[in-house]
């Protein structure tokens, strides 16, 4: 019992120290009345019995001149601007002639208010930074107009995406200024956007947006329904958003895209894909997508034909080396050194004389070095990052091989590798690529070649069952489309992409008219 | 009489071919040229082109079976012969399949044990492998001919080593042609057909081509393809190879993967081998696939439970099975039961089934 008392009377010196702010607080000479009721915890109504203990949250009564009705505005002032309550609101109520609560919608300028006498919402409208309006003696109903103050970051050039040439905007936390990037390259009424929240305490906005009469409704279908789906108290990112409608979470592969270009996220919805805004998350998924989309940077749209592919060709041999340059130096070093031709064997066999492990333990021991630095060089603030990063990069790689732990071909191999692992383009890929490194390791050692042909068959069998929102995720490569390659491993000129992609099933395949694109003419006509 | 598959889990019919292909090429390729030597010769390259044109025939059979009932040899037994033969029967199937796994398994290892590692247990490898063919397998049908076609393109590579011998070789080595008689002809086309096995998987993967009828050119064209990669090797090999050396090379194909000389790589038939691993997985992976499924239909269990079953018996007999001679048995029996599925029960099933249709239709 004495237990109950104690609470009360903690609430009771909370509302005291309340009081004191409340009296403290910088008052305008408009203001009558700037104290917060005593008695308001036991006379609190219902829908404010948690907010009355937040310090936060204020009611403030005024009289208006005309008619000498007191009118209490109920706000929570961290999220209201206050600025709009002064010069927007606070004048006309006060001068105007304010008789019954209808008379809001005339006096006040703000576009967002409404009457009503739903109590339920009052709570979730405070909370979302409206501020409710109640007159003296007109119990018939309140208003409640938006005054939200909102704090985001402003536009700046993407950091992962970042391109020398072309747009240089990235999208930013809030969702309406993203979808109004978005709008802004496609504007046409065809671009749909559908909301839904999530997330229990979170209350997150997600928009799912696709152009009709482009999209297979099926995709939209899967998505609307998985979001329908996800029991998650609090989304913090559009990344946990990726891991709860993933179809495989075991699967290290990303099976949406994410992307912060508006210009990517445009021409991906002009493909016939679906993408989806999470409120609070610079980063904006698409889907469905395919293997190889994730080595696609949007910046080989900018460039000619012949050098996008060329890069893109150069890209996937990085991926290629990075994965299996390691394990194929332990293979043939451990099992197969007949392999390697005789000028090549002195050089190996050189720099392996003085090293006493095995050539596991080598990489072993050079690999987790990397990932150490990589992930220290991520923590450290910058200044001192750079400095560490590079000290300790070049220090510990050249003295290790002075000091006979590794074989200075090995750290070439694995300095390469580790570079070339940042060349995928998409943030979430590059992190999978530095993962699969290890199981290949790990076959090279256990049997040579043929253990890391089994790897291999493992990936790809792995590859081959995952689905991103219920494609395939091989796309042009095994469900065999010979079309969709002129976008997928290399890049055709804009006049050969007549067509949309095969896998998306979409309503509307022709994306411009092909004989136009490709009217010839003989010579000297 | 058959259950449908949803539209979602049929393949193209071009990737029927696919699948058909990559079951033949086996390991029969690593060294079928000193079986078919022994009876015909250098004359055994006509042989070979006589077994492929009999295999044209059987496919040919084999889809007129398949659309006479419009799904699989499973449900062609049961309407040929009643529930109770025609299960037997499709419960031999049963032990025809593990027996192919069982067969390119153990080549496999062999080959392996021999050239590449002397010392590795069968038993650790095996079970790798089989555990990448369940995982294979319980991904569904469509992983399994994705797994068909990576089979088939990644190693294709490995078609142009086979230029290399001829540069050492002799193509009159061939000559005087057709100095034997047709019995040998004959016979040596029988001792092919081991190597050229693998189309009777076209009997139970029917019901997953999406237009049967579109499929039939495509895998009449796969089965050509093989023909005329096994005669191009045949031919190669015969150029190459003196004919007293030839019948005691066991493995010809990798001996002559012996010569090719690239600036970085040595020895190349450590890359052939370990990619020939990579040729194999989907012959596994097709087998247990389709004892699997019979088991499902016959007997009405979860197949990923069958899978793993048959997978277990796979290990246990590919441990037994670790010398040569015994090996050798085994696959001798082997051939012995596709030439019987082949020529002689697929000819029967069909008189059976043409005869049983036109009584119903009376």
């Amino acid at each position: 019992m004495s237990i109950f008392f104690r609470r009360r009377r903690r609430q009771k010196e909370l509302n005291d120290k309340e009081q004191k702010k409340q009296l403290n607080s910088k008052g305008k000479d408009e203001k009558e009345g700037n104290q917060v009721d005593k008695k308001v915890q036991d006379r609190a109504e219902d829908w404010e019995k948690e907010l009355v203990k937040s310090a936060d949250y204020q009611k403030k009564n005024y009289i208006n001149r005309k008619t000498g009705k007191k009118f209490i505005f109920t706000f929570i002032p961290t999220l209201v601007e206050e600025k709009v309550l002064d010069n927007n609101a606070l004048p006309p109520l006060l001068e105007e002639e304010f008789l019954k609560i209808t008379d809001v919608k005339k006096l006040l300028p703000i576009a967002d208010v409404e009457v009503s006498s739903d109590t339920k919402k009052i709570s979730q409208k405070l909370i979302e930074g409206y501020v409710m309006l109640t007159l003296e003696g007109d119990t018939s109903g309140f208003a409640l107009f938006s005054a939200q103050k909102t704090v985001v970051r402003s536009v700046t050039a993407p950091e992962i995406e970042f391109s020398v040439i072309g747009p240089k905007e990235a999208f930013v936390e809030a969702l309406g200024d993203n979808l109004n990037m978005i709008r802004r390259r496609l504007p046409i009424k065809e671009l749909i956007s559908e909301q839904f929240v999530v997330g229990k305490l979170s209350r997150t906005k997600i928009s799912v947006i696709h152009i009709d009469g482009i999209t297979n409704k099926e995709i939209v279908n899967t998505v609307k329904q998985r979001i329908s789906e996800i029991e998650k108290d609090e989304i913090a990112d559009s990344s946990y958003f990726t891991q709860l409608i993933a179809d495989n979470g075991n699967s290290p592969f990303p099976q949406l895209l994410d992307s912060e270009r508006p210009d990517r996220v445009a021409a991906s919805l002009a493909e016939g894909k679906v993408a989806i805004i999470v409120d609070g998350s610079p980063h904006v998924l698409i889907g469905p997508t395919s293997l190889t989309e994730f080595f696609n940077a949007f910046e080989d749209y900018f460039l000619n034909w012949i050098l996008a592919t060329f890069i893109r060709m150069v890209r996937l041999f990085a991926v290629v080396f990075s994965i299996m340059i390691t394990p194929l130096y332990v293979a043939v070093v451990t099992y197969h050194y007949e392999l390697i031709p005789k000028d090549l064997l002195v050089t190996l066999v050189a720099s392996r004389r003085v090293v006493p492990f095995p050539p596991i333990l080598e990489a072993l021991f050079l690999e987790i070095t990397i990932e150490l630095l990589r992930e220290a060089g991520a923590r450290l603030p910058t200044k001192v990052g750079q400095t560490i990063g590079i000290v300790g990069g070049i220090v510990i790689g050249t003295a290790s091989v002075e000091a006979g732990l590794t074989s200075n071909v090995l750290l070439i191999f694995v300095a390469l590798s580790a570079l070339a692992s940042f060349t995928t383009p998409v943030y979430q890929m590059s992190n999978t690529i530095r993962l699969l490194r290890f199981p290949f390791l790990f076959m090279a050692e256990i049997w040579g070649l043929l253990g890391m042909t089994i790897a291999f068959c493992f990936l790809i069998t792995h590859l081959l069952r995952l689905t991103s929102l219920g494609l395939p995720y091989m796309e042009p490569m095994f469900p065999l489309r010979l079309k969709d390659f002129r976008d997928a491993l290399f890049r055709l000129p804009f006049k050969n992409q007549a067509t949309r992609p095969t896998f998306l099933r979409t309503k509307d395949f022709s994306r411009f008219s092909k004989e136009k694109a490709y009217q010839k003419k003989d010579i000297d006509e | 009489m058959q259950q449908t598959i949803p539209e979602s889990l049929k393949i193209s019919p071009f990737m029927a071919a696919f699948v058909i292909v990559s079951m033949q090429i086996g390991i029969g390729v690593l060294g079928y040229q000193r079986l078919i030597s022994e009876d015909a010769g250098y004359d055994a390259w006509i042989s070979v082109i006589m077994a492929g044109l009999t295999v044209n025939v059987l496919v040919w059979l084999m889809y007129k079976i398949c659309e006479t009932v419009n799904g699989d040899v499973m449900a062609a037994n049961i309407y040929a012969f009643g529930k109770i033969i025609g299960n037997s029967i499709n419960t031999l199937f049963i032990f025809y399949f593990i027996m192919t796994c069982l067969t390119v398994l153990s080549g496999l290892i062999e080959v392996i044990r021999t050239w590449m590692f002397l010392g590795m247990k069968p038993a650790f490898f095996a079970s790798v492998y089989l555990i990448l063919g369940i995982y294979i397998v319980n991904g569904g049908f469509r992983t399994v001919v994705g797994i068909a076609l990576f089979g088939l393109v990644v190693p294709a590579y490995l078609l142009l080593s086979f230029v290399a011998p001829l540069r050492f070789g002799d193509l009159t080595n061939l000559l005087p042609i057709l100095d034997h008689t047709p019995v040998q002809l004959v016979k040596s086309a029988y001792n092919m057909t081991l190597t050229y096995l693998g189309y009777s998987v076209l009997l139970f993967i029917y019901p997953f081509i999406k237009e049967p009828k579109k499929s039939k050119k495509w895998v009449h064209l796969g089965l050509f393809s093989t023909m005329a990669f096994f005669t191009a090797l045949a031919v190669i090999t015969f150029a190459y190879f003196p004919i007293a050396l030839l019948q005691k090379s066991i493995w010809a194909t990798l001996e002559m993967w012996k010569i090719v000389k690239l600036p970085f790589i040595e020895r190349f038939e450590y890359l052939g081998l370990a990619n020939w691993a990579l040729v194999i997985l989907p012959n596994v992976a097709i087998s247990l696939w389709v004892a699997s499924r019979i088991v499902k239909r016959v007997y009405h269990i979860n197949q990923r439970k069958a899978v793993f079953v048959i997978a277990a018996i796979v290990l246990i007999v590919v441990i037994m099975l670790d010398s040569r001679e015994r090996i050798n048995t085994f696959h001798d029996f082997q051939a012995k039961a596709g030439f019987v599925l082949a020529y002689l029960y697929t000819p029967f099933l069909y008189i059976v089934l043409l005869i049983k249709k036109k009584v119903k239709a009376k």
